[in-house]
């Protein structure tokens, strides 16, 4: 049997494992979303959002991938951002927002056991975040 | 009734288009992980990371916190990392970490993956090496005479 059989095994069988947790935030967001679009409150909650996502240049619905993705994960945000149908800049900048700081209560966990202040790095990352989102948002204007 | 079922099957479409991202992408963290050694040699020392910090660094950027906490920890322990090395490893991955994924995952929903890239090792950069250089972050980690700064095992 080839040597590098087990290592790839593992692999697959850590892709399914996540795909699996995946699933299981991916769906009930998705639903969830497609309902609050069905009932109307999208508009509510757009105009409710509207003046503090106006600083990134975002539409006011996009707040909920952000709370999303801040406070859950990645995944939970993608299931909320893909059924708005947002352009491409809105998508990007959600994207390095996201990137940049997101499943904020584990993260923190992982970076408290390296002996870091884990507080100050939360704050940073939420301020990194919030900070590349306003120049990114600046940055496609001007250039692109 | 109609609408949930149709939400239902577009967020298991969305799924898969994920799991094809994550499937390989996990696979080669494993093989990645197999052939650690070789990349230990280079350094960011302009950023004030050496060396020793280039593994955990790598990881973070390449297979991000979650996923590669362990390899991050087990090496910022274990190689006698400086505290101000660590807070500047995490600093500089707080902004750029899993860049494939998160990037991949991403671009399925329609984002640009060349300006996220660009955009996030840009300001990692950018803001590491100016809190690196800043007399506060120095002051922080020098007003302790008598400790050296290491992190206790």
């Amino acid at each position: 049997m080839n040597p590098l059989y087990p290592t790839f095994k593992r692999g697959f069988l850590n892709g399914i494992s996540i795909t699996y947790k995946m699933v299981k935030v991916i769906v009930p967001c998705y639903i969830a979303i497609e309902l609050i679009k069905h009932f109307g409150l999208i508009e509510a909650i757009s105009t409710f959002f509207k003046p503090c996502m106006g600083i990134f240049g975002l539409p006011g619905e996009s707040a909920l991938g952000l709370i999303a993705g801040y406070f859950i994960n990645l995944y939970a945000a993608i299931a909320v951002i893909a059924p708005l149908q947002l352009s491409s800049k809105d998508m990007t900048t959600i994207a390095l927002m996201l990137g940049i700081a997101h499943s904020l209560p584990i993260e923190t966990g992982v970076t408290r056991q390296t002996g870091v202040n884990a507080w100050l790095m939360l704050t940073a990352r939420v301020v990194f975040s919030l900070f590349a989102g306003i120049v990114i948002n600046l940055v496609w204007k001007l250039f692109l | 009734m109609e609408i949930i079922l149709v939400a239902l099957k577009d967020s298991l479409a969305l799924t898969v288009k994920l799991l094809c991202i994550i499937l390989p992408l996990s696979i080669s963290y494993e093989f990645l992980k197999h052939r650690q050694s070789a990349i230990e040699k280079k350094h960011f020392a302009f950023l004030g990371i050496s060396g020793k910090g280039f593994v955990p660094l790598v990881t973070g950027i390449i297979i991000g916190l979650t996923y590669g906490a362990g390899v991050i920890i087990y090496s910022i322990r274990t190689s006698n990392t400086s505290k101000k090395e660590a807070f500047l490893i995490l600093l500089f991955l707080s902004i750029c970490h899993a860049i494939i994924e998160d990037t991949l995952i991403f671009v399925v929903i329609g984002a640009n993956g060349l300006v996220l890239i660009g955009f996030r090792f840009a300001l990692a950069i950018i803001l590491t090496y100016l809190i690196y250089r800043s007399r506060l972050f120095n002051a922080q980690f020098d007003c302790f005479p008598g400790k050296d700064g290491r992190i206790e095992q």
